[in-house]
């Protein structure tokens, strides 16, 4: 028998590439464009960043340079502007329009305060399928983030406890079944 | 030559089932028929779901738990999966127990394993040969890809959601099942549990490779409960087998096959 003793488990970096592209976008501005990097944007990493450091790789996928974050060739254009609303607390939130992101569309509403967002809610997720799934926020672009930035972007697929039809919306498994490629 | 992709994934047996479907140049399958046996495969899960599903008190399994179906009138996959049970139940020294709860006899810990290895048998018979199924995080495969040769498979961590814990490199028509407190509801019942002889274990996540599904799905329920108990207890050869503790700690069969660091991950 092998004991291993490496700590901590793969995946130790906070990824929150979503966050990241909108800060770009949300702070200040009354109108937005609210994308999601690309699934290709992952292969930023296979330039030697470690796991570690492939959460800030992913942070940085350029939102700032572009006021677009230009979702995978075969998409449309989406295009999209922001409505906001003042909130009673002084918070503002901002719902992106549906953007076509590849293989779905997403609708996040990002709210802020004092220039800090306090809360970014994804309002819709239509994919492909047509499985209409809650996701947390964070959940999407981290798994998709986690999955393509590892050195496990490679794998296909993922074995686990059993989920319901309801956890694999949100799942490592959903994200890769998604990107239908090899 | 360039390889096509074939995805898909079926609601089905209260779990999300996912296909992945390898066609390359060589493959005389074309995408239709393909589809055709992704089709066929699903099919043949929900007819399965329907025989052995406890949750609708019509079913086979269901009416045979409550005593109102002899064996004989079942369809014949009913007594197959119950001696899988048997099989297993002995295999793993009690720590997989099929009686462990009330109602009957329970074959949950391994029926679904098994479904899917029927799948991908109706699948072979008609012409795929590179393929893998998931059902709910329960791996069959036959063949490999082409450029690898391995069937790269994440092993989702135990708690922290989103992330893997591992990464396994499997062979050909492997098979990797996982089993843990993790998944909905804690129904993992300890056969042992009143032995005051007995430690109790803590295993967040245990994961076995096999050549066998039901095999992988009855031994990784087993291991869940068991952990290195229920290992030294087995008697499935060739078995490999992860498990993950609650408290962090890892432990491996020796031939576990981890997949090797990439360059990037070696320095770390």
């Amino acid at each position: 028998m092998t004991r291993r003793t490496r700590a901590p488990l793969v995946g130790g970096a906070a990824v929150t590439g979503l966050v990241g592209v909108l800060a770009a976008h949300a702070l200040g501005g009354s109108s937005a464009t609210v994308g999601l990097a690309p699934a290709t944007s992952g292969a930023a990493p296979a330039s030697g960043a470690s796991p570690t450091s492939s959460g800030a790789t992913t942070s940085t996928s350029s939102p700032a340079a572009s006021s677009t974050t230009s979702p995978p060739a075969t998409t449309g254009t989406g295009s999209s502007t922001t409505t906001t609303t003042p909130a009673a607390s002084g918070a503002r939130s901002a719902t992106g329009a549906l953007e076509q992101y590849g293989y779905g569309e997403i609708e996040v509403r990002v709210t802020t305060e004092g220039g800090k967002i306090t809360d970014v809610t994804v309002v819709e997720l239509r994919t492909a399928e047509s499985f209409s799934a809650n996701l947390a926020a964070e959940a999407l672009p981290t798994l998709r983030n986690e999955v393509l930035a590892d050195q496990s972007a490679h794998i296909s697929t993922v074995s686990g406890a059993t989920y319901t039809s309801d956890a694999y919306a949100s799942s490592v498994q959903a994200a890769l079944d998604s990107l239908g490629i090899a | 030559m360039t390889g096509q992709l074939l995805r898909h994934h079926e609601p089905v047996m209260g779990t999300v089932v996912s296909f992945e479907l390898h066609l390359d140049g060589e493959s005389e399958l074309t995408r239709l028929a393909a589809r055709g046996a992704i089709a066929a495969g699903a099919a043949e899960l929900h007819r399965l779901e329907a025989i052995f599903t406890t949750f609708v008190d019509s079913s086979p399994m269901s009416r045979y738990r409550r005593g109102e179906l002899a064996l004989d009138d079942c369809p014949e996959e009913l007594p197959v999966v119950l001696e899988w049970c048997r099989r297993a139940e002995v295999a793993t020294g009690g720590w997989f127990d099929p009686w462990a709860l009330p109602g009957g006899i329970d074959p949950t810990g391994l029926v679904k394993g098994w479904a899917i290895e029927q799948a991908l048998g109706v699948m072979v018979a008609r012409g795929v040969d590179t393929a893998l199924v998931n059902g709910g995080g329960d791996v069959a495969t036959v063949g490999s890809p082409a450029d690898s040769g391995r069937w790269r498979v994440g092993i989702q961590h135990p708690w922290r959601r989103g992330r893997l814990a591992a990464v396994a490199d499997l062979p050909a028509g492997s098979a990797i099942a996982t089993s843990g407190r993790y998944e909905r509801g804690d129904h993992l019942v300890n056969p042992f549990a009143n032995d005051a002889s007995e430690e109790p274990v803590a295993v967040a996540s245990a994961t076995v490779v096999a050549r066998s599904l039901t095999v992988a799905d009855a031994l990784a329920t087993a291991l869940a409960v068991g952990g290195t108990a229920a290992v030294a207890a087995s008697a499935w050869p060739a078995c490999e087998w992860y498990l993950i503790g609650e408290d962090g700690s890892e432990v491996a069969s020796d031939r576990f096959p981890f997949a090797a660091p990439t360059a990037e991950r070696a320095a770390s």
